[in-house]
């Protein structure tokens, strides 16, 4: 029983990290810029793709081989997807969000529905044309491979896949460094008054359109990072984000919206529970225990897990 | 449903003949086949695998002059997609039946869920339907017009793990504690059901551990790990997509399983090329999977040819059911059936051969019973082996010897 539980609960921190950065990049543009993405899912296979290629296609990180090369394929997705990120926002996000469209609250949130569920469409069916139907997987032999700690009382045994163990460390790096890019710059200041009040930060100087640009790419670059560092022990096919988006909302909503932490703590929240759930309730009720947690904590704290720390923030 | 008779194969040879010189050889009219496959979505794999095996044996017909008794008409393959919601498969029915009404067959849909909506449509334009569905369900409704090659779920579940006892005994071993880990879809559910209920009790197996999940698994070695304690002595896996199959592969080498616990799981989704490409030839080595169909002796230029044309490492139930189901309808054309669909419906209900067609399906023989369902379908257990997957069983079409971990 002892092993039962140290593993479940080892699994539920490892995965919990991944999810709380892969909502880190949804808190950014649904927390801060509140703008509801369907195609965040999307944004994350794009990362894995990009790792995928980032690792078969170039030399240099082939040299690197299969136990550095695929973790840093998976950082390096992060700038790509930032910069189409900021495209797409420039081209189309742009149109149905921010100052432009702040008076007329009552269409454009239509906009954006209409407009991301279209970009979700068309990257998952663009996907299966460029990058075909055949399931996909970054190589490397971690995947298969645990560290084994123990033996405990009983002789109980704890395994940590290391490619999770690995991809959970860049996933708390990366959220650290996002975090001191938040709090101790001057870009993390200017996004996070664009988003408290996007008309008095005009006032003070500071381009909320760029900023907001900013914003969605670095959330689409952050998910990218999560999804190549997930595509290290997952097979994905052009369709997988529709697995996660529902979690990655449940985890931004969960930790209290417009907080960077608050995110990352409710996707850890969101691994967590799925995990180590499946200790009292058959398997098969994983994602129900997720989401039974989800409105309890809504129904008790609405602002969210960390809301108020949040805000302090 | 009319009562089940056969058709000689001189009295097909005369009906051939006797069709030869009717106003079909004078017009030549192409000959239109539906295929409602899953071509987008994340069953979109299996279905351009069906498409693969249908094109290549369109290719080869057409190539070989068309279908002759109809003046060398030549065969024309309509796909539509069923994307991927069984409602959207019904959508996809509706049109693909109104957009082409002089289609004579249609072939699909590879997942039952999908299967059991088409069919409603296409009964209903009494449209003769093949598929190579699993559920039960599927020719159960007392449906006159779909017709299915596959042996169902309920058969497999009893003939599966006899069938691995069989293998056990040949290797020398004697199990008698086992282990199910599956996943709540309709086919895992119509596989495990009749395991637990009475199948694994009536062979005086003992089940040790009994998990069930919702796909997609986050993570598998909360379902694995359990087993390390368990002491079973073989495993049923039920998982029903190679996303799944990953990470349950991995979770049983990281857990030190794989190699000494002998595995099994249902579907072709565990032996399609990308379950090696994405762990690799030591984690998949000795893992099995039941199918229902499988190249087996007597198929090399078949497959040979297949994976020249589509350079797929190799043939598997996906194309080679399609491939059949084609030839399958050449024949049918070939020996009297008329080029439409009652024509088609009749032959399929009438046809009882041994050769032709039927040597592409297992049990190697073509004949439908009251229900639809082919009689004598079988199940093929199929095994890696050096990063190939080679069918193990049953020991008469088997191509290499199994190996029991």
């Amino acid at each position: 029983m002892l092993e039962n539980v140290l593993n479940a609960v080892a699994a539920g921190l490892i995965i919990g990290c991944l999810y709380g950065l892969m909502c880190i990049g949804l808190g950014l543009i649904f927390g801060i810029m509140k703008v509801v993405n369907f195609a965040q899912g999307e944004l994350l296979m794009l990362g894995m793709y990009v790792s995928l290629y980032l690792v078969g296609g170039f030399v240099a990180l082939g040299i690197l081989g299969p136990y550095i090369g695929p973790f840093v394929a998976a950082l390096l997705a992060g700038p790509v997807l930032f910069v189409g990120g900021a495209l797409l926002h420039r081209f189309l996000i742009s149109h149905v969000s921010g100052l432009s469209i702040a008076s007329r609250t009552e269409t454009g949130g239509f906009g954006q529905l209409i407009v991301t569920l279209g970009i979700s469409l068309i990257l998952q069916n663009g996907g299966l044309i460029v990058f075909g139907s055949t399931p996909k997987s970054v190589l490397t032999p971690l995947s298969a491979r645990a560290f084994i700690l123990g033996p405990f009382p009983g002789g109980a045994l704890l395994f940590l896949n290391q490619a999770r163990v690995y991809s959970c460390a860049v996933a708390i790096v990366v959220a650290i460094v996002l975090w001191l890019v938040m709090e101790r710059t001057r870009l993390g200041k200017s996004l996070r008054a664009a988003a408290d009040n996007p008309v008095a930060a005009t006032y003070m100087g500071i381009d909320v359109d760029r900023a907001y640009r900013i914003a969605f790419g670095l959330g689409a670059g952050i998910t990218a990072i999560a999804g190549g560092l997930m595509a290290t022990y997952l097979t994905f096919t052009p369709f997988v984000g529709l697995d996660y988006v529902i979690i990655m909302y449940s985890g931004v909503v969960l930790g209290g919206m417009g907080s960077i932490l608050g995110a990352f703590w409710g996707g850890l929240t969101v691994g967590f529970v799925q995990q180590v759930s499946a200790l009292v309730l058959p398997p098969q009720l994983q994602n129900a225990a997720i989401f039974v947690v989800f409105l309890l904590i809504v129904g008790l704290r609405p602002e969210g897990l960390f809301g108020r720390s949040a805000e302090r923030a | 449903m009319p009562a089940t008779t056969t058709i000689g194969r001189r009295t097909a040879l005369g009906l051939g003949l006797a069709s030869l010189g009717r106003p079909a050889l004078a017009a030549a009219k192409p000959v239109k086949i539906g295929m409602l496959m899953p071509f987008t979505g994340p069953w979109a794999r299996e279905g351009i695998l069906e498409r693969l095996g249908a094109e290549m044996a369109i290719a080869g017909v057409n190539a070989a002059g068309g279908i002759r008794a109809l003046g060398g008409a030549q065969l024309i393959l309509v796909p539509y997609d069923t994307q991927d919601t069984a409602e959207r498969a019904k959508d996809g029915a509706t049109r693909m039946i109104a957009d082409h009404p002089d289609l004579i067959a249609g072939i699909g849909c590879w997942l039952s869920t999908f299967t059991l909506a088409a069919t409603e449509v296409s009964e209903r334009a009494k449209l003769p339907w093949l598929t190579h569905g699993y559920s039960d369900a599927i020719t159960a409704r007392g449906f006159h017009y779909v017709f299915d090659t596959s042996a169902p779920a309920s058969y497999q579940a009893a003939h599966t793990v006899p069938a691995m006892l069989a293998m056990a005994r040949a290797a020398g071993k004697h199990p008698t504690k086992v282990a199910i880990i599956g996943d709540n879809t309709a086919a895992s559910v119509s596989f495990t059901k009749p395991l637990r209920t009475h199948v694994l009790k009536d062979l005086g197996l003992k089940l040790v551990l009994d998990e069930t999940y919702t796909p997609p698994l986050a993570d598998a070695s909360g379902l694995v790990q359990p087993l390390r304690a368990a002491g079973a002595d073989f495993l049923l896996l039920a998982s029903s997509n190679v996303p799944d199959d990953k990470l349950l592969l991995d979770a049983l080498h990281e857990f030190g399983l794989s190699g000494h616990l002998p595995a099994l799981t249902e579907g072709g989704h565990m032996v399609a090329p990308e379950v090696v490409q994405t762990t690799g030839t030591h984690i998949v080595q000795g893992m099995m999977a039941v199918v229902t169909n499988w190249p087996g002796p007597g198929t090399g230029p078949l497959v040979e040819r297949f994976m020249k044309r589509t350079k797929e490492p190799w043939m598997g139930q996906e194309s080679i059911f399609a491939y059949g189901h084609i030839m399958l309808l050449r024949y049918l054309l070939e020996h009297g059936a008329a080029a439409t669909k009652p024509g088609i419906a009749q032959g399929l209900r009438r046809i009882d051969i041994t050769d032709g067609p039927a040597r592409y399906f297992p049990g190697h023989r073509l004949q439908f019973d009251a229900k639809g369902l082919r009689v004598g379908a079988t199940l093929v257990i199929v095994q890696w082996q050096g990063g190939k997957p080679v069918s193990v069983y049953p020991p008469d079409t088997a191509t290499s010897k199994a190996i029991w971990a």
